[in-house]
């Protein structure tokens, strides 16, 4: 008896390290989306965070200056994106999709020139127990305060109006592109916590594909939480929950690839609609241009 | 060079791709602490040096050619298809177990295996299609979903209940010689080179020249004025996704019976990523492509060189193909895309 229990204790604590990520990319994802830009690029956010998290961490021996380094190196990266996809009004999927792969391989070149070896950082001073289990609680923290701040707030409502109508925010006094620009950066800040949580928390170092595709992942969870913070958070919790039992099922004679796959399908089947009405922002992914 | 050329965007684009390169290139060259002279060398040299290289870097191109197409025909349509890689992994994998399973005599075998991976690659593009066509569902995440699909697909089928003997890990049995296509001047080049070249010319003159080309291009610059004329937006976007995912898988099977003679899950290393941006910088033209796909089946091959020589790590070149992605979204055909 007090074997099960320890056992659904353990499986329900492995939930939570595996959804953390999750929840903070997802967060950013909502963010972004409801603001009308689809974030392809949550995966580089995340490299970026984790990547850089922990090289000042390293050369400062400080953990806490490197997460803040982490936060700043996603905001940046968001940044970028979010300059393009608003002033210069280019293809949001296609920008994501590029900066996906410069960070992956940034990352990969940062490795050698920082470490002088392929493939992985050296250990550095990590955040701890304590650390780890700020960020685990900071996450569900983040997923109300991001709730009431779209639901309560003036600049929530700018938010979701810049992602159903842009012009319309426009006449009605909202800079929808300066309102985007700023719901990416800060979506990109959320989403590198999930990169820092990887990197500095749950482990102590920085490895190429570490992020594991939990951006694309995110962008499931998204979907399936119906582009809301809560329910996005309920979906990273489904897929994070899914992936602690992975080990268990395994041994049942579940195939790891299927359950892998989960996340992907879920998206897949909500998208097509078959899990009630699914609606994006109506101008989700589709360029302002003033006229 | 007149200069009505000058200041199409096409050159415009290849201007700022040039300055990417090299600019990037030398930047992180400097970092590594070589000199970019150097590093361009030997990029160049490992790309072009001996007959061999030039095979390399001309099977890079074919690799790159079939998915960059694909990836055209539905950007042309106004299509996001993101989905390339999976659609190239799905039509490897029918290509290499088929092939292996079922070893067909003589002339059957290749036609098989490569009409295989069409088949399969097609069915996989036709996936997001369908999603389009009758749920409206976007299909730049459906495609996105369906890549990671498809690589835990076949990894769980090779590795599982479609096991073939000879294999180890992820991974196919191996072809039989009949189903393995036939090199070129004794080098690694394959006759898939030539079929990828004839390729662009037909879809070159089916998007010009033809019904189903007017309407594809119809669909994807006005959605709007399309409908009203008459074009069935859902079949075209159906026809289109699987045209595309049907060329990618080409590309898989073309991969599968001319390079590794067997299925393996780790057979591209992201070209149908690549494919994007080889598709954005050739202006979405089927000819245009083919010089793009040149270009950066010499930065893959080159890359490699230029690690083992300059010891510039190869993953600059993954950077600049990022970066030249990001610096190609703004293209007036891409950026004309509304959700309708």
């Amino acid at each position: 008896m007090n074997a099960t229990l320890a056992a659904v204790l353990a499986i329900l604590g492995l939930t939570l390290i595996k959804a953390t990520p999750l929840i903070y990319a997802a967060l950013g994802g909502v963010l972004s989306e409801r603001a009308g830009v689809v974030n392809i690029g949550l995966e580089g956010i995340l490299i970026a965070g984790a990547f850089t998290s922990v090289v000042v961490s390293g050369a400062t021996g400080n953990p806490i200056l490197g997460a803040l380094a982490g936060v700043l190196a996603g905001m940046l990266l968001a940044a970028i994106l979010a300059y393009v996809t608003t002033r210069l009004a280019v293809d949001q999927i296609v920008a994501g999709t590029g900066l996906n792969i410069a960070a992956l391989a940034a990352a990969a070149f940062g490795l050698v020139l920082v470490y002088h070896q392929p493939g992985a950082s050296h250990e550095v001073p990590a955040l701890g127990r304590t650390g780890e289990t700020v960020l685990v609680v900071l996450a569900f923290v983040a997923a109300g305060v991001l709730h009431l701040v779209l639901t309560r707030t003036p600049w929530g409502l700018h938010v979701r109006a810049c992602g159903e109508d842009p012009s319309a925010a426009e006449s009605a006094g909202i800079d929808a592109l300066k309102t985007r620009f700023w719901a990416v950066v800060i979506g990109g800040a959320i989403t590198s916590l999930g990169g820092v949580y990887l990197s500095l928390a749950e482990l102590d170092l920085y490895s190429d594909g570490m992020t594991a595709g939990r951006g694309f992942i995110a962008l499931a969870a998204v979907i399936f939480g119906r582009w809301t913070p809560l329910g996005a958070t309920g979906a990273a919790l489904f897929f994070g929950f899914f992936a602690a039992l992975q080990f268990s099922l395994q041994r049942a004679g579940v195939p790891s690839e299927l359950l892998q796959a989960l996340p992907y399908l879920a998206a897949l089947v909500a998208l097509a609609g078959f899990a009630g009405r699914v609606r994006a922002p109506a101008a989700d992914g589709v360029p302002y241009v003033r006229s | 060079m007149n200069a009505g050329l000058l200041r199409t965007r096409a050159f415009r684009d290849l201007v700022v791709v040039v300055v990417l390169v090299f600019g990037v290139g030398s930047i992180a060259m400097l970092l590594a602490h070589v000199s970019p002279i150097v590093g361009f060398g030997a990029l160049f040299d490992g790309a072009w040096g001996t007959k061999g290289e030039i095979a390399e870097t001309l099977v890079q191109t074919t690799n790159l050619l079939f998915p960059a197409l694909g990836i055209a025909i539905a950007f042309r349509a106004g299509l996001f298809n993101i989905g390339a890689e999976g659609q190239l992994v799905m039509g490897g994998f029918a290509a290499g177990w088929l092939g292996a399973q079922f070893p067909l005599p003589g002339y059957l075998a290749v036609p098989m295996v490569l009409v295989a991976g069409t088949l399969a690659g097609g069915a996989w593009g036709a996936i997001p299609g369908i999603m389009r066509a009758r749920f409206k569902a976007n299909e730049v995440i459906a495609t996105l979903m369906l890549n990671v699909v498809a690589i835990l697909l076949t990894t769980y089928l090779v590795t599982g209940p479609l096991q073939q003997g000879g294999a180890a890990g992820s991974e196919t049995g191996p072809l039989p010689k009949a189903a393995q296509l036939t090199h070129l001047f004794d080098t690694q080049l394959t006759w898939a080179f030539v079929l990828a070249l004839v390729l662009a010319f037909v879809l070159r003159w089916v998007l010009q020249r033809t019904v189903f080309g007017y309407e594809l291009r119809a669909a994807g610059d006005a959605p709007e004025a399309a409908k009203r004329a008459g074009i069935d937006l859902g079949r075209t976007a159906l026809i289109a996704m699987t045209l595309s995912g049907a060329i990618a898988g080409l590309g898989g099977a073309t991969i599968v019976a001319g390079a590794l003679h067997r299925f393996n899950t780790g057979l591209s290393p992201g070209y149908g990523f690549i494919a994007i941006a080889v598709a954005l910088v050739g202006n979405l033209d089927p000819l245009w492509i083919i010089v793009a796909s040149v270009a950066f089946g010499m930065l893959q091959s080159g890359g490699i060189a230029m690690q083992a020589e300059a010891g510039v790590p190869r993953e600059v070149v993954s950077l600049i193909i990022g970066l030249v992605i990001i610096a190609l979204a703004g293209r007036r055909v891409v950026a004309s895309r509304r959700s309708t």
